[in-house]
């Protein structure tokens, strides 16, 4: 298996170090350790309550870890919280965005907030049409917008911003199959670049697809983590099953 | 850049808004009403000072006409309007009206100035009474309701607006999902809200403090800097209560429905319910005497002090051998006679107002005491005091009537001890009122503890905000 460890010259953008969360009782993250290179996309399977998205939000901030660390550049989110953020991108499973303002203007907002704020219009519209939004619709508001629509926004403010890492939380739920591919070609595309991506999904499928690893959560663990050039779709499902029935 | 940012997003969303854009003109309307509320009776006291002062003129002058036609062998018009009896010259036939000009932003606050008479007619038969007749004695409610005017309008409807803006500033980014993505920027939650606050406030004090300055503009105030100085800062530190208070309650991480409630909640019981109870309890812990009391007993006094004039002017005399300097004829005037029944009149008036004055004072300090409780009242103090329409002004007015009263006694009692008669030579050295107005900075030095206080609310509530505001993330 390869990981971003093993490869020569890839200081990995994304690290978790024994990272743990307990909300009360509850571990929600045991004793993570994670490290996602460069034009690497992760995915995290696993069922609800797995400790996907608090692996996440342990990236971001929005949680502080109970143990461990969260790297991100070799940077801990803890301490350098802006620093980390400016370096992220984060994909919601909605995408929510202000739904009086059109789309070029939620952008440019988002943008700016994330340090990229002279791009001027003509930019940011090559942005949006960049991530699949039809010309037409960059004005229109943001309410008038389907699911698919707000997800590219989303992407266009991660292209905006250039940022080294994506996070994406269930972006795909929801979508229809049309949608959910170009949106995995958008996510390609960004990997090209060497953008790092880490995301969470239930989706075997788009994980074999979109991901260069796999890695499997139950219960706050990361129980394995596979490379997808090894694995086919029906092999991916049945250790997945296997792992759920443990 | 962050500040900029979010400002001007807040301006698209608040373009993009229809309902906040129809409340926010419907404040404008509101403010535009309120100050031509202010500037109406404004206009009104100057007319009234003005007519007031042009009485003064005309009444010496045909005084003045009267007696050199008398001079010139003439008669008076009236036996018993005789301008030559001090008891005539010196009585409301030619009496003296002491005017308080209207407050440098009387246009802004009317505050007490509706309530409190603002001119007095002066002459020798002035007394205490004359302070109590067109003071609204017995309703201390009117201290807080007051006029529709802009003070009103900053004291009970802003707040209402801030917390119309305000009231879901964190937890309808949280609600409508775009506090994860904004936070997943390189911002702060802190400063985020700041800035959304930030934007409100210049909104709502800048809309505010325009049309105040309108206001002043149009009617002349800015000849007290101190004043609108004080103004402007009580309408800053009030309205940033309010938001304080919304940013608070927003860290509290529940539902905008909910700090909708609290925060209307917080309004009725500090704007309304605490204002209300203290004035109540002032008027049930210090009750007014009946002011039909007052007038049986002003009666009473007189009844008896006629009966009693000779005996009254002895005692009269004994007590002010300065008034009558050895000129009073031993078989005393019908002037001196009526002059002792007055005084007496007067002295038993004095016990009678003294027990009401003793009752307002308690009450004046209990509301002054327990006015901290209340942003609201604070501010209202301070507003109506800037404006100079605020009780401590028409105290230091009335003190002044009350000496010019006495100067007015001792120049015309004399006279009519000893019965003498007047000419128009006298009427130069009749005294007049001139009103030595506060000195700058004394509205400012009274304000200064209950601005400082509401200050300190500001930045209580302010570092309990910014604390929450610290613990805020995307996530829950």
């Amino acid at each position: 298996m390869q990981t971003a460890e093993s490869r020569p010259g890839h200081t990995p953008l994304l690290e978790a170090r024994r990272l743990s969360k307990d909300y009360g009782d509850t571990r929600a993250l045991d004793s993570l350790d994670l490290t996602i290179a460069p034009g690497e996309v992760y995915c995290l399977l696993g069922p609800n309550g797995a400790g996907k998205t608090t692996t996440i939000n342990l990236f971001l901030g929005f949680v502080a870890p109970s143990g461990g660390q969260a790297l991100v550049s070799g940077l801990d989110v803890a301490t350098h919280d802006r620093e980390t953020k400016q370096r992220l991108a984060y994909i919601p499973e909605q995408v929510m965005l202000y739904r009086n303002l059109s789309g070029l203007e939620n952008l440019e907002y988002f943008a700016a907030l994330g340090g990229k704020g002279s791009l001027g219009r003509e930019r940011l519209t090559e942005i949006l049409v960049e991530a699949g939004l039809e010309r037409d619709a960059v004005d229109r508001r943001v309410s008038e917008y389907s699911k698919g629509m707000r997800q590219k926004v989303g992407i266009a403010i991660a292209i905006a911003k250039e940022a080294d890492a994506l996070l994406l939380d269930e972006p795909t739920s929801g979508l229809d199959p049309k949608a959910s591919n170009e949106f995995s070609a958008l996510v390609e595309r960004l990997r090209n670049r060497g953008v790092a991506v880490l995301m969470a999904t239930h989706d075997l499928f788009r994980a074999k697809d979109t991901g260069t690893r796999v890695g499997i959560m139950r219960y706050g663990r990361l129980v394995t983590e596979l490379s997808t050039d090894e694995i086919g779709h029906a092999d991916l499902e049945r250790i997945y099953l296997q792992h759920m029935h443990d | 850049m962050t500040v900029r940012t979010v400002l001007r997003n807040e301006w698209r969303l608040l373009m993009a808004d229809q309902a906040l854009r129809i409340v926010l003109g419907l404040f404008a309307v509101l403010l535009v009403y309120a100050l031509a509320n202010g500037v109406v009776w404004l206009r009104f006291q100057e007319r009234t000072v003005e007519a007031v002062e042009s009485g003064n003129v005309e009444r010496t002058s045909a005084l003045q006409q009267e007696l050199d036609a008398i001079a010139n062998g003439g008669q008076p018009s009236s036996p018993f309007a005789d301008p030559r009896s001090p008891l005539v010259l010196g009585g409301p036939g030619g009496s003296h009206t002491a005017v308080l000009e209207p407050g440098s932003l009387t246009a802004l606050a009317v505050g007490q100035s509706d309530l409190l008479p603002y001119y007095y007619d002066v002459n020798i038969y002035t007394n205490e009474s004359s302070f109590q007749q067109n003071g609204e004695v017995e309703n201390p409610l009117n201290l807080m309701v007051g006029r529709f005017d802009l003070a009103f309008v900053v004291v009970y409807l802003l707040p209402l607006l801030v917390l119309a803006l305000s009231f879901n500033v964190l937890s309808e980014e949280r609600e409508q999902g775009t506090l994860a993505l904004t936070l997943s920027q390189p911002v702060s939650a802190r400063s985020v809200v700041t800035a959304k606050l930030a934007f409100r406030a210049l909104l709502v004090v800048g809309m505010v403090l325009a049309m105040s300055l309108l206001g002043i503009l149009v009617t002349g105030g800015l000849d007290s800097p101190g004043r609108v100085l004080l103004w402007c800062a009580t309408v800053v530190t009030y309205s940033l209560f309010w938001f304080a208070l919304a940013a608070w309650v927003n860290t509290l991480r529940r539902s905008s429905a909910w700090n909708a409630t609290v925060l209307v909640g917080a309004w009725l019981v500090l704007v309304v319910v605490l204002p209300a109870a203290i004035n109540i309890a002032a008027g049930v812990l210090h009750p007014l005497p009946s002011r039909i009391e007052m007038i049986t007993a002003q009666r009473d006094a007189s009844n008896d002090a006629v009966n009693r004039r000779s005996e009254l002017l002895a005692r009269y005399l004994e007590d002010h051998p300065e008034m009558a300097e050895g000129v009073v004829a031993d078989e005393p005037g019908l002037g001196a006679l009526a002059w002792a029944a007055t005084d007496a009149v007067n002295r038993r008036l004095e016990q009678v107002t003294s027990e009401h004055d003793a009752q307002r004072a308690h009450q004046i300090i209990l509301v002054r005491r327990y006015r901290f409780l209340s942003p609201a009242l604070l501010a209202q103090d301070v507003l109506i005091d800037a404006a100079g329409t605020g009780d401590a002004r028409f105290v230091h007015f009335q003190s002044q009537v009350r000496a010019f009263a006495e100067e007015w006694r001792e120049f015309f009692v004399p006279a009519v001890l000893a019965d003498e008669q007047m000419s128009a030579s006298v009427l130069p050295n009749v005294p007049r009122f001139r009103l030595a107005d506060e000195r700058p900075g004394e509205a400012a030095r009274r304000a200064a503890v209950p601005l400082t206080v509401l200050g300190g609310l500001v930045l209580l509530v302010g570092i309990g905000a910014g604390v929450g505001l610290r613990r805020v993330r995307g996530a829950g």
